[in-house]
């Protein structure tokens, strides 16, 4: 019984998605079902908010962590997270792509693309690039370089 | 003249698609987000000024549309979709 429970909570650690607040929603849930066995019941208590407390760091990473601020971005970080973001793009071939290479000269996009490269560019660094901007970030090296200047990241 | 009527279309296909992702069903998000892209796509060639005014006009109903829908649907939220991560 109280290893069905502990299944059920590893389970739901498990999830990705999981926050830490929805993990701690689960024990009370999981508590009514081993509430009938006394003696197991506190062993089982002792063990889930031991588990609660250790598992979801090393499997989730960020999205677990117990502060409440983002990791401190570099230049390095920005240019890997805006590379890699470009390269899940379908309209971006990914062997041609360099930090270098222009939108519409060496990649062949057009300027709907370019917003929408941009908008994906916002939501994957959270925060609002307003539209007189955004039209002349042509290529990723321009992208890295404003949102370094916009979040104060040392050069 | 054409610079800023250029402009005026990037900003509206801006607004459209901020507005297209804030739905909160799956269906009606990926719907809107691809229609718009397509529709912009296929009226890209079009050079005629009461054409692209029309075209504007009608994009212009359309976000308003979409951001009525939204609040709609931001009242009346389900469950989320067992495909969306």
């Amino acid at each position: 019984m109280a290893a069905r429970v502990l299944q059920q909570c590893v389970r739901t650690l498990a999830r990705p998605s999981l926050r830490l607040s929805a993990a701690n929603l689960a024990a009370p849930s999981a508590a009514p079902s081993a509430a009938p066995h006394r003696p197991v019941s506190f062993a089982a208590d002792s063990r889930r908010t031991r588990w609660l407390g250790l598992s979801p760091v090393p499997s989730v990473g960020v999205l677990c962590r117990q502060y409440s601020d983002l990791p401190p971005l570099t230049l390095e970080t920005i240019k890997d997270r805006v590379l890699y973001v470009l390269k899940l793009y379908d309209k971006i071939n990914p062997e041609n792509l360099q930090t270098t290479s222009h939108f519409m000269k060496d990649l062949g996009l057009d300027s709907l693309d370019q917003v929408e490269i941009i908008m994906a560019m916002e939501d994957e660094f959270g925060f609002e690039i307003p539209d007189g901007e955004a039209e002349k970030l042509m290529t990723p090296e321009e992208i890295v370089q404003y949102i370094a200047d916009k979040k104060d990241v040392y050069e | 003249m054409a610079a800023s009527v250029r402009a005026q279309v990037i900003s509206l296909y801006r607004a459209l698609l901020a507005e297209s992702k804030s739905f909160p069903s799956y269906n009606y998000r990926t719907y809107a987000v691809r229609r718009v892209r397509d529709a912009f796509r296929a009226n890209r060639k079009v050079k005629d000024p009461q054409a692209v005014e029309r075209l504007m006009v009608e994009g212009q109903q359309t976000l308003a549309l979409i951001q009525r829908q939204v609040s709609i649907g931001k009242m009346y939220e389900t469950q989320k979709n067992v495909v969306e991560d």
